[in-house]
């Protein structure tokens, strides 16, 4: 079996955005669109920290969907829409399927990682931007990351996980004991969002 | 009781005086009404449902909330009218084609709530096609569409039954298979909220038993104004008798549905965890209007109900608009403070589809009720129920409710 996934080193996250911004020109993502977001643990307010000086704390958290393995968004989908890929453990979406009754979105515990055109996509500039085989966006329809699968088909990493530029993100597969990302997770210390929800995210955040 | 029935319901008599000008002008401003909403829902189709007030943080709104509203609306009349057949008790009096139609009535407009929800509804098809029988809303689809049927099947079988040509056994048994899957309908529609262990208020065990009473409370609160505005209208003639039983019921339901509630509240605070947010944001946060509403006008319903002093008609009818308010505020809780304490509340980048007030950002936009509907929204729910209005008159008209001799 092949369960792939993603490591963040919560510790060496520098908030650059740089990883957020290449899933949406990578996946031509409309406006007011982003499939991975970078959150604040702090403050009320981006980059603002949580306490009054000198006893500040602050981190940050890039959130995307988590490829559960236990995924509440596949079990309720009236259509399957979304589905599990049994050969990579992604969790994908069917665009041409998705009837557009965001009950997924709505049993996702993972607030906003699910994303709905709200409207006909509208675009930044005139043209297509990011992989050519990345599906046509469609009004009407829940979507959300792909784990770049367009990418994985041709044997590359994620696109966010090619440009951290303080290397905090890892990509592989959790099932092959020798791989990057499970020496990471057996040897530091981690922790995964909302862990008692009982989905078991493949996203594992290095803390 | 039979002996009252009959002595009242000439069968000429009524019709002379209930329809005429009035009802017609009754089934042309709901037809009026039906085809705005048709053209609402079509300006909202081609322009996005970026025109409501729903986005990706609070992703259902005013038309799920109505469709929950809905399907308990419908449970009153198909109870009301099986329950006495299926236990062989005495029935209330003649009334039960009328409640079963308001029931078919309520069913359709739950179908077409969640019809006007749907970003695709031209891939409907896609639901016998694909079904993903592991789904409850894929539950649901099937339970409505078989209580639908079952309901028409079921005032089929009574009119025929009056006619002579069907069997009480028959009828008794069609009454007993409507009333097990009227209890299904509701809860697997509680199902779909209380399954999903993403939201702290909704998911919980009790929450397809009280949608049952939640459904008794408005299904039999609706029957029960139903009769009364009709027997005044003229349509059909009924003791005070049958009306004080309805009541009585309505009361003991509130009653049971209040005691659900509270139970659910002191579960969800008691332990003093993450569930003395939810009883705070019901009690005294952003939905202690629709809280308070709910409980205040049920209790005042249940008043009315128990004090034989207060059962007067006008007084009736109110208690039963209280009740049904009560549920409609009690929905609208459930609905909005599903979505109303996010798993993450983390600040990040919110945009124009991140949740209904994004200007604010992720502290702000959870300040007040987290969705609130836009005029849109409105108005395509109120065509919603136009058609449902003209279902009604419609079936008042032309298909033959009214209480004879037959009927019990």
């Amino acid at each position: 079996m092949t369960r792939l996934g993603f490591v963040i080193d919560k510790k060496s996250c520098i908030a650059c955005h740089a990883c957020a911004v290449a899933c949406k020109v990578e996946n031509n993502l409309p406006d007011g669109i982003w499939w991975n977001r970078i959150l604040t643990e702090g403050g009320d307010n981006m980059d603002t920290p949580d306490g009054t000086y000198p006893n500040l704390t602050m981190a940050n958290i890039a959130v995307a969907c988590q490829h559960c393995d236990n995924p509440a968004c596949v079990k309720v989908c009236p259509v399957g829409a979304t589905y599990k890929d049994p050969d990579t453990g992604a969790v994908r979406q069917d665009y041409d399927k998705c009837i557009g009754c965001r009950m997924c979105m709505s049993a996702c515990p993972y607030t906003g990682v699910r994303s709905f055109n709200w409207e006909e996509p509208n675009y930044a500039i005139g043209q297509a931007m990011g992989d050519a085989d990345v599906p046509t966006h469609q009004k009407h329809v829940v979507e959300k990351c792909t784990m770049c699968w367009h990418r994985l088909a041709k044997g590359l990493e994620p696109a966010c996980v090619e440009v951290c530029p303080a290397r905090v993100r890892y990509f592989g597969d959790f099932d092959d004991p020798n791989s990057e990302v499970s020496k990471l997770i057996r040897e530091r210390e981690h922790t995964k969002l909302l862990e008692n929800r009982g989905t078991n995210p493949s996203v594992y955040y290095l803390v | 009781m039979s002996e009252n029935n009959r002595a009242t319901t000439s069968p000429k008599a009524p019709a002379a005086r209930f329809g005429g000008k009035g009802l017609n002008v009754g089934i042309a401003v709901a037809a009026i009404v039906t085809v705005v909403g048709l053209v609402l829902w079509g300006v909202q189709l081609s322009g996005g449902l970026a025109q409501t007030g729903m986005r990706n943080f609070d992703s259902w709104g005013l038309y799920i909330t109505c469709f929950m509203f809905l399907v308990g609306l419908s449970a009153g009349g198909l109870i009301i009218s099986s329950v006495p057949k299926a236990f062989g008790m005495k029935g209330f009096g003649g009334i039960s084609k009328v409640a079963v139609w308001t029931s078919i009535c309520c069913t359709v407009l739950a179908i077409g709530f969640v019809v006007v929800d749907l970003g695709q509804p031209l891939r409907l098809w896609e639901l016998f096609a694909y079904s993903n029988l592991g789904s409850p809303l894929m539950w649901d689809i099937a339970v409505i569409a078989i209580y639908l049927i079952l309901s028409v099947i079921y005032l089929w079988a009574t009119l025929r039954a009056e006619a002579g040509k069907v069997s009480q056994k028959a009828l008794r048994v069609v009454s007993v298979i409507a009333l097990v899957c009227a209890v299904l309908v509701h809860s697997v529609t509680a199902w779909i909220f209380g399954l999903q262990q993403a939201h702290e208020f909704w998911y919980t065990a009790l929450l397809a038993p009280w949608f049952v009473t939640s459904a008794l409370v408005c299904g039999t609160a609706l029957v029960l104004v139903v009769v009364i505005a009709l027997r005044k209208a003229g349509y059909m003639e009924l003791a005070q008798e049958n009306v004080v039983k309805m009541a009585k019921m309505l009361g003991a339901f509130v009653c049971v549905d209040l005691y659900f509630f509270a139970c659910d509240l002191l579960t969800s605070a008691f332990p003093g965890g993450s569930g003395t947010e939810v009883v705070d944001m019901l009690v005294s946060g952003p939905l202690a209007p629709f809280f308070w509403v709910e409980i205040a006008g049920c209790a005042l319903a249940a008043v009315v109900c128990f004090v034989p002093k207060l059962r007067t008609n006008p007084l009736l009818v109110a208690a039963g608009l209280l009740a049904i308010i009560g549920i409609f505020c009690k929905r609208v809780q459930l609905l909005v403070g599903g979505f109303q304490i996010p798993n993450i509340d983390y600040a990040g980048v919110m945009t124009q589809y991140s949740v209904t007030d994004w200007a604010a950002g992720m502290a702000g936009a959870y300040q007040g009720m987290v969705y609130w509907p836009t005029p849109l929204e409105f108005g395509v729910a109120l065509g919603v129920f136009g058609l449902g209005a003209l279902m009604l008159l419609l079936g008042l008209k032309f298909l033959p409710l009214k209480p004879n001799e037959n009927s019990h």
